[in-house]
């Protein structure tokens, strides 16, 4: 800053001289007020919004959005707590007819909240930092699975959860996997075999084998950790359409980071992930993720939070595990006569799947299959949405948002529920009892007739 | 007999409001006129800049002066009625560099406090200033709400024993020879606080001393004892944009020119704005191309207003006074200061002053003159205190800062809702009753509503200026009915529908020059809304038409079907026998 006697400088300053993005050193500092001009008030969002609709006291979207940003000054530096009851399905994004930013909206008020308003010694902060960061839990869970799954098991250890750091004890911890994907990737040969698998493919399929197909898979936490089979059925069904696969080093996608307001935990994985994504992009891949949350997390909200270098190549270079075969393959015609032994499934679209227009995709290519029978149980929330149905004090409403899902799970005829969201199917699990597959899964069985030697 | 005042104020302006505050705090019994709401003619139609001086440093350095004085005296006693946002004087490279020298040294030369930065110091306290403005002179400017500060003066006049009518317009000055004793006045709708549909009367007011604070009306006045003031009325258009697209109050640093002022105000901006003579003040064109300008020239400055959303427009008439035989040609080069006209000593006609021109800044020191100047015709000793205490709802703001008590709303609502209230925040919004937002837009609660409605009756326009409620970006389309709504208690529900009728106008007024763009999306919304549940667009219920039921048919009967008659798009079958009224 000057002063009276500081002399001006005349000359007129260059673009690169400043750069308005630096006066917000934090994402958390961004100025949404001029997102507000799109909203016309007409409360789709609200309407749509399933937390809203099950707890009076949640203002909802509209004014979590639009109407709390153009309120604020830049002095201002006070959120309403109630962002907190926010949970991040995003479902307003898709609901609004105008364009409103509404979750990047959310999500930087939510930041701010946390950044400014909590207690950082309180036990809600430190509850939510650890289930923001499950990849550091389940890092180290993993490494001994059986023991993890034993304790977390335990009456005593979700007792202690619950009193102590505020997670449910209703919920039941998801077993960690005795061999992460990431270890599988590893002892199968990784990259180098994967070359090899998909130069037989595309030979035994007549394509010309210099032509690059190629694809990075971004496996997230869940399947690494937790369903490694759905990671395999991604990497076989991809190979078996004769692309060389890439695992590149990855850290959690900053889905429940937004959704707690750890915008800065967030920004450190970014920091790590959009990087090597790049690479891979450099490469010939496109980025390929299995778990819809992620990848609306690599193709919104980074570019809409984060300013790294290549985001926005990250982003629109990247695509949802069915998605891109349906859009590059003809799926259908490879699906056409080929069966699968599988059990009637009842499908879940989760949110974040609705917001990337893939809801309807599933079913649409999977009933193609003999012998797959599935049925859409409508376009509720299932009311988890990720950490936020772990917290103790949101476990209600959580159930509450899923009563309708789980009501139209026990109508429909199938007894085995299929989803591409891992939290999703927790809660479809935890509230019907059924055992849950990702289309992928069902995919591989059609395609590749039962599980290749690994 | 006729009602008897010593002192008559003609204007419920900033200026009027300010006499009457001024003259009832020394204990002078005092009327106040206003024929529309309080701030209905220029001070409700200005930008609501709190004036540093800046703006007069290089052009009349005695209005600079006082400017900056009374700047800092409204912090003082109005402090929740301004801002202190703080000013830029922004140069683009073609703007002349001399200009902005003249400009410093305007300041230093008139004691406002200014200081040189750069273009990257600019944009760091502006980001969204264009990238190649050159360098900026930062003033004390600020943002003042111009509806509450001549309300507040109101509110205390009252308090020290002043009547003040609103609705009621003065139609003529009752003038004995050389001596001005009184007007006659027309009241809307009764004296008092209006109510709608009471009906209308008009009454002699008897007084030893008429002050005329019509400002650009002032004329016409005038023209009723046959005086002659000549005002010449200039009009200038304001846009308001929907947010607030800065922070600062920006000036254009250039000697003059159209569109060169962005104030933020409350929730949103003002883009400001012309200057042109027009005849009358009452009736002047409102062209479009004047907006359209505006939003193309302060582009230059900030260019994200080029797409950003205008809520609405308005016109303000300055009431622009020069003395006789000054003949300046370009509105922008009369002066700014004010003038206090004795028609005793001007035109030899006893009982009356009239006070012209000036500015909102400085609406306190035109008031004291003029008070100082009535007692002295009055033999009245007393001396001014208006630039030491403070305002209603300006008392110890220090301690309601420090006071969390957020009253159990959220706290945006909160945080809005006592930055309107100031020091008033615990009587009104402390209450056992339910208190839900009524405006969302701009964050009204129940309680603030009902509280204006106490100070101002079924009057929603009243309500309005009071709260802010409706002055958001839906312009009213989904709050208007929620405010009227709170009449019922006092009021039956013809008054109500009128209230709503007349807010729901006056909201369509200003966006009929904002319909491009999310506003048109907006206004379209808020017609239907109002159309399909409240019939506003033609309610037999109010026309008092019949509705002609034998118009409509009886529907689809078991037997039809075959040739007669075929579906229309509604369901029904087509009349086939004859037509009814459509």
């Amino acid at each position: 800053m000057s002063d009276a006697a500081h002399t001006p400088d005349d000359g007129v300053s260059s673009d690169d001289e400043f750069d308005p993005i630096q006066v917000f050193p934090e994402s958390t500092e961004m100025d949404l007020r001029p997102g507000a001009d799109d909203c016309y008030k007409c409360s789709t969002c609200d309407t749509n919004c399933p937390v809203a609709e099950v707890d009076d006291d949640f203002p909802g979207p509209k004014f979590q959005g639009p109407e709390q940003w153009r309120l604020k000054r830049t002095e201002d530096h006070d959120i309403d707590d109630s962002i907190l009851k926010c949970s991040n399905c995003m479902r307003c994004d898709n609901a609004c007819p105008s364009e409103v930013p509404l979750s990047q909206m959310h999500n930087t008020a939510r930041g701010a909240y946390v950044d400014e308003q909590m207690n950082k010694l309180s036990r809600e902060y430190w509850r939510n930092r650890l289930l923001s960061n499950y990849r550091i839990m389940a890092h180290l869970g993993s490494k001994v699975p059986r023991l993890t799954n034993f304790v977390m098991g335990l009456g005593v250890t979700r007792a202690f959860n619950e009193k102590v750091l505020g997670i449910t004890s209703e919920r039941e911890f998801p077993d960690f996997a005795t061999e992460t994907f990431r270890e599988w990737w590893h002892n199968r040969g990784g990259a180098a075999a994967s070359r090899d698998r998909a130069q037989a493919a595309r030979t035994s399929r007549g394509i010309d084998g210099d032509e690059p197909k190629r694809i990075a898979y971004f496996h997230g936490c869940y399947s690494n950790y937790n369903t490694p089979e759905v990671g395999k059925a991604l990497v076989r069904v991809y190979e078996h359409f004769g692309y060389e696969v890439l695992v590149p080093k990855q850290r959690c996608s900053g889905t429940p980071m937004y959704a707690n307001g750890m915008l800065q935990d967030a920004k450190r994985a970014a920091d790590t992930n959009v990087p090597e994504l790049a690479a891979a992009i450099d490469e010939g891949a496109d980025i390929i993720a299995s778990c819809t949350s992620c990848s609306m997390s690599l193709r919104q909200e980074y570019p809409e939070l984060f300013d790294i270098e290549d985001v926005e190549r990250v982003s629109n270079n990247t695509w949802e595990g069915l998605e891109f075969l349906r859009v590059h393959e003809d799926l259908e015609s490879e699906l056409q006569g080929t069966t699968a032994d599988v059990p009637e499934l009842a499908y879940h679209a989760p949110c974040h799947a609705r917001n990337q227009g893939l809801d309807g995709q599933a079913i649409e290519v999977l009933s193609v299959i003999d012998g797959v029978d599935v049925e859409d149980v409508g376009d509720s929330c299932s009311g988890i949405s990720g950490t936020y149905g772990w917290k103790e004090e949101n476990y209600d409403t959580s159930m509450k948002i899923g009563e309708d899902m789980f009501q139209h799970m026990e109508g429909a005829s199938g007894e085995t529920g299929m989803t591409e969201c891992p939290t999703c199917s927790m809660q479809m699990e935890h509230g019907t009892g059924y055992e849950i597959r990702h289309p992928l899964e069902i995919l591989e069985v059609a395609l590749l007739e039962g599980p290749e030697a690994a | 007999m006729a009602y008897d005042t010593t002192v008559l104020v003609i204007g419920g302006g900033s200026t009027g409001c300010g006499i009457a505050r001024d003259l009832a705090m020394r204990g002078v019994e005092v009327t106040l006129l206003e024929r529309g709401n309080l701030t209905h003619g220029t001070t409700g139609r200005m930008h609501g800049l709190l004036h540093s001086g800046g703006r007069y440093a290089v052009s009349d350095q005695a209005s600079a002066r006082e400017c900056i004085d009374e700047n800092i005296i409204l912090r003082d006693i109005a402090g929740h009625c301004v801002e202190m946002t703080g000013g830029l004087f922004v140069q683009r490279p073609e703007d002349p560099d001399d200009y902005f020298q003249q400009k410093l040294s305007g300041c230093k030369e008139c004691d406002i406090p200014a200081r040189v930065l750069s273009g990257g110091e600019a944009r760091e306290i502006e980001p969204h200033l264009a990238k190649d403005v050159k360098r900026a002179i930062e003033v004390p400017d600020g943002a003042v709400d111009p509806f509450r500060l001549c309300v507040a003066n109101a509110i205390d006049a009252e308090r020290h024993g002043a009547r003040i009518e609103t609705h009621a317009e003065v139609i003529d000055l009752l003038r004995d020879g050389d001596d001005i004793y009184g007007v006659t006045v027309r009241h809307d709708s009764g004296p008092g606080k209006r109510t709608h549909k009471t009906p209308g009367s008009t009454e002699d007011i008897t007084a030893e001393y008429v002050v005329n604070a019509s400002g650009a009306w002032a004329g016409q006045i005038g023209d009723m004892a046959d005086l002659e003031v000549a005002v010449r009325p200039s009009k200038g258009v304001m846009t308001i944009m929907n947010v607030r697209q800065v922070d600062t109050v920006i000036n254009r640093c250039r000697p003059k020119g159209d569109a060169d002022i962005i104030v933020p105000h409350e929730t949103t901006a003002i883009l400001g704005t012309t200057d042109e003579e027009v005849s009358d003040p009452d009736d002047y064109p409102e062209a479009q191309w004047e907006v359209d300008m505006m939003i193309d020239t302060l582009s230059e400055l900030v260019p994200i207003l080029q797409d950003a959303r205008t809520i609405r427009s308005f016109w303000g008439v300055r009431p622009l006074y020069e003395p006789p035989g000054t003949g300046t040609e370009d509105p922008t080069d009369i002066t700014r200061d004010f003038f206090l006209l004795d028609h005793a000593e001007r035109d030899g006609v006893t009982g009356m002053t009239s006070i012209v021109g000036g500015k909102l800044t400085t609406y306190r020191l035109m008031a004291e003159q003029i008070a100082d100047h009535v007692c002295a015709q009055l033999g009245h000793q007393a001396s001014c205190a208006t630039a030491d205490e403070p305002l209603p709802g300006s008392e110890n703001l220090e301690a309601l800062e420090t006071a969390m008590d957020d009253f159990g709303l959220r706290s945006p609502v909160a945080r809005r809702s006592k930055q309107r209230l100031g020091s008033r925040s615990q009587e009104v919004l402390d209450t056992n009753e339910p208190n839900p937002v009524i405006c969302n837009c701009e964050s009204v609660t129940r309680a603030e509503i009902r509280d204006a409605i106490e100070q101002s009756g079924s009057d929603l326009n009243a309500v309005r200026i009071r709260t802010r409620a409706s002055m958001g970006n839906c312009q009213g389309g989904f709050c208007t009915h929620l405010i009227a709504n709170e009449l019922v208690d006092e009021y039956d529900e013809p008054t109500a529908r009128a209230a709503y009728d007349e807010l729901l106008q006056e909201r369509w007024k200003g966006q009929r020059h904002a319909l491009w763009g999310e506003q048109l999306s907006q206004a379209m919304l808020s017609y239907a809304l109002h159309a399909t549940t409240f019939n506003a667009d033609g309610d037999t219920a109010r026309s008092g038409q019949a509705i002609d039921f034998a118009a409509f048919d009886s529907g689809q009967s078991d037997s039809s079907g075959g040739t007669t008659g075929r579906a229309t798009t509604d369901g029904g079958t087509q009349r086939t026998d004859q037509g009814g009224d459509r």
